[in-house]
């Protein structure tokens, strides 16, 4: 024992700087950056290869498969613009994942925030959307989602910071609550009376929806998500707050002995990040779905989690790792149609291909 | 003021005399005293006022404890009760808003309060049509069969988490339990070979979840929801490839009868309620035991601990952390797939497709509201079973004012928020949970 104080933290990050980095054993001729793409190219055709064994198990053709997958996401305009569209809600609300995890905290909400965004687009559209100018009901769309995913992303926000309630499992439970209070509008409140069979509830006035862009699929829903997605990787990159989050998830009590005010930086991350999820559930109704009906999120939220882990929680890759998700989730459409397979099976592929890169990112990490 | 004591073994050797030092705690700010005083004469005021008065004048309150026997229901006038109970919780809040609860006190006072609220409500709930009674050993009863699966689950859970590998994939492990349970039993003709079938699917996925945790080093959280993805993908495409085509072969397992325990069933309430149950359930009861003395009275269990709290101290004194980590979250796999299997062979039969339906994650939730202990992740259990199962009886039930189903259904998301927030409040998870274990 040393008479002065030392910092042992600093004291040991010199040793392990000192110790040769261990050797890994794949091929070394290669440099690092070169070692990690063919590990990845190789994970990615492993699982491109395990699920083409799954598919002939059931009878049909990999290849037929693959293109199937292809064909159905990237080669022409209306498959790409399919595949944006559906990458609004799946981004933002990856987004409202990541907002929380740079202040630290775990958001497992984002399911039920895009659905009460959702749910107040379609309460106020159907009770204005006949009556104002379309861009005024937009406006009010997009607004009202936007404070409602914000609301209810406050709500663990509060229970977290005044009670100390967990708040992964706040948001998780909000999750089923939100869809019981949608399932009681369509239902009930809100249905359709005109409708027949599926219940859901009135549709959107023509002039409420977003209108397309020169004529293609694309609506103006993805212009506005660009802007957001700009101004959420400004916040947190550039600005004070954004920082702040970062030192509060970095250490919570080193932050509050700076003077940082922890509570109402964790209570603004939740519900900037559920504004965010809000506005993709509003978006899609407004654009896409033009009614509210059950099973409008498919599980959307959920996927947004891994998109957002994905991204390691970074604006930019995690829209990337949401458009992957996207195309990997309308494939399934695809193969349903044209290869007459279960929509389910592309769950596996989704899960084979985010395995890869997790894999992978950690055989980095010890390699460097 | 309320003090805590804390022993401590002087640096000079133990056997100079133990010092006590007496640490005081801050009090409660006069704010939080008075806000959560007023929230319970608040609540209290509910319970009086507004369920009371509601309630339909000199109407009793009939509750059932067990059919056959007569002697066995209580019979309540409605209204007074309701009142009493909320002089009771009113009470309670005044006096910590005046004078404060400790700590310790606050707790059952929040329980007390709780029951209080329960009470009453069902009291007001069973004044809509009158002659009804509420057939209370039913409520007892569902609830109990809801809360297996999550019981079942939670216990998976903490045995991961006490380990230190944070098990989100418990959903996972559940499907593919029920569904390997339904598939097997099918071919086997034979429902314990079906239990064997699902454990051994759940413990396959339990060494996926340790092989990427402890091996590959993946974030345990992502890794798990992945897990789940996997699990729904796969059984989903399964069910479709194989079981569908062939259901009357692959998907039509018998499943158990109760079996009715000698001596121990002859006990009014207590004994339809716990002791009419199939193997599973009996399994389950097995399980808790164990699991609890294990966990906190045996060898295994100081290391399972040692290695979820500090995996260095561990290691240094010759545990072998990974070995610990794969055999405790294999283990907590199987449990899991025991869990799925009373999916499919313990009640319904056949499997379908997400079958779990989200209870992997209400498991997950009980283990971190009960604060990673056996004991705490069963109360979670049962107080989502039972507000599940009182929400499906009231909404046969007609009450004074109509509640919608589809509102009755959020009623334990609801209640469960409600504790975590009220009840339980901050936790502390054990201290190497979801950090991997690099040896140096």
């Amino acid at each position: 024992m040393t008479a002065t104080p030392v910092n042992e933290s600093s004291v040991t990050r010199t040793d392990v700087d000192l110790i040769a980095p261990e050797q890994p054993d794949l091929p070394s001729r290669l440099g690092p950056g070169s070692r990690y793409a063919l590990v990845s190219t190789l994970g990615y055709v492993a699982s491109l290869a395990i699920f083409g064994v799954l598919v002939a198990v059931k009878g049909v053709e990999p290849i037929s498969v693959y293109h199937t997958i292809i064909s159905s996401t990237l080669l022409n305009g209306d498959a790409v613009a399919q595949t944006a569209l559906r990458a609004i809600p799946i981004g933002l609300a990856a987004l409202a994942v990541a907002v929380p995890a740079r202040a630290g905290l775990i958001n497992v909400g984002g399911e039920g925030q895009l659905i009460m965004g959702a749910v107040a687009a379609t309460g106020i559209g159907v009770a204005i959307g006949a009556q104002v100018p379309g861009a005024l009901s937009w406006a009010a769309m997009c607004i009202s989602g936007a404070l409602a995913g914000a609301l209810w992303a406050a709500v663990s926000g509060v229970l977290r910071t005044w009670l100390g309630a967990s708040e992964a499992v706040t948001t998780l439970l909000l999750n089923f609550i939100a869809n019981d209070v949608m399932l009681y509008l369509i239902y009930q409140a809100w249905k359709d009376p005109h409708g027949s069979g599926q219940p859901q509830s009135r549709p959107l006035a023509h002039a409420a929806q977003l209108p397309k862009i020169f004529g293609s699929q694309l609506n103006i829903g993805v212009l506005i998500a660009l802007v957001v997605v700009a101004v959420t990787w400004f916040l947190l990159q550039r600005t004070g707050w954004g920082f702040q989050l970062r030192v509060v998830g970095g250490n919570t009590e080193a932050a509050r002995r700076a003077g940082l005010r922890v509570n109402s930086l964790l209570l603004s991350s939740m519900a900037v990040g559920g504004a965010l999820a809000g506005l993709g559930g509003a978006l899609n109704l407004a654009g896409v779905e033009t009614q509210l009906r059950p099973d409008i999120t498919l599980t959307f939220g959920y996927v947004a989690f891994l998109a957002s882990f994905l991204g390691r929680h970074q604006p930019v890759k995690v829209i990337g790792a949401a458009l992957l998700f996207s195309a990997v989730a309308l494939s399934g459409n695809g193969l349903q149609i044209t290869d007459g397979l279960d929509g389910t099976i592309v769950e596996i592929l989704l899960a084979l291909i985010v395995a890869v890169p997790l894999v992978v990112a950690n055989y980095r990490r010890r390699a460097a | 003021m309320e003090r805590v004591t804390a022993t401590e073994v002087p640096p000079h050797g133990p056997e100079a005399d133990v010092v006590v030092h007496e640490v005081v705690r801050p009090p409660l700010s006069l704010r939080t005293r008075l806000t959560s005083g007023l929230v319970l004469v608040a609540v209290g005021a509910v319970c009086a006022l507004l369920l009371g008065l509601s309630a339909t004048a000199r109407a009793q309150a009939d509750f059932v404890l067990s059919p056959q026997d007569p002697h066995l229901s209580v019979s309540l006038p409605a209204r007074a009760t309701c009142v009493v109970l909320g002089v009771v919780v009113a009470l309670l809040g005044a006096w910590q808003a005046a004078r404060g609860w400790s700590r310790e006190a606050m707790r059952w006072v929040l329980a007390v309060t709780l029951l209080c609220f329960v009470l009453s409500f069902l009291c007001w709930a069973v004044t809509g049509a009158p002659g009804t009674s509420f057939d209370l050993l039913g409520l007892l009863q569902n609830t109990i069969l809801t809360a297996v699966p999550l019981i079942l689950g939670a216990l998976a859970g903490v045995l991961c988490e006490r380990s230190g590998v944070i098990n989100v994939a418990i959903e996972g492990q559940m499907l593919a339990g029920a569904f390997a349970g339904a598939l097997v039993a099918s071919l086997a003709g034979n429902g314990y070979v079906g239990i064997v079938g699902a454990v051994v699917a759940g413990a396959l996925m339990g060494l996926l979840l340790a092989l990427f945790a402890i091996r590959y080093l993946v974030n345990q959280v992502v890794l798990g929801v992945v897990l789940n993805v996997f699990a729904l993908g796969l059984t989903g495409f399964m069910y479709d490839a194989l079981m569908q085509p062939n259901a009357d072969a692959l998907n039509l397992p018998k499943t158990f009868d109760p079996i009715a325990l000698p001596v121990l069933s002859k006990i009014p309430v207590l004994g339809p309620l716990l002791f009419e149950a199939n193997i599973i359930v009996y399994l389950m009861y097995l399980l808790i035991i164990a699991v609890d003395v294990a966990l906190f009275r045996t060898r295994w269990g100081l290391r399972t601990r040692a290695v979820g709290e500090h995996p260095l101290a561990a290691d240094t004194v010759g545990i072998k952390v990974l070995a610990m980590r794969y055999r405790n979250v294999m283990l907590g796999g199987a449990v899991a797939g025991l869990a799925g299997a009373y999916l499919t062979i313990g009640s319904v039969g056949a499997f379908s497709k997400n079958i779990s339906s989200g209870k992997g994650f209400i498991a997950l939730a009980a283990v971190i509201f009960g604060r990673w202990s056996p004991r705490g992740a069963i109360a979670a259990a049962l107080l989502f079973g039972f507000t599940d199962a009182l929400a499906t009886l009231l909404s046969f039930t007609q009450t004074p004012v109509t509640i919608p189903t589809n509102l009755l259904l959020m009623l334990p998301y609801l209640a469960t928020v409600f504790a975590v927030a009220g009840l339980v409040g901050r936790v502390q998870a054990p201290g190497a949970d979801g950090e991997p274990y690099v040896k140096e």
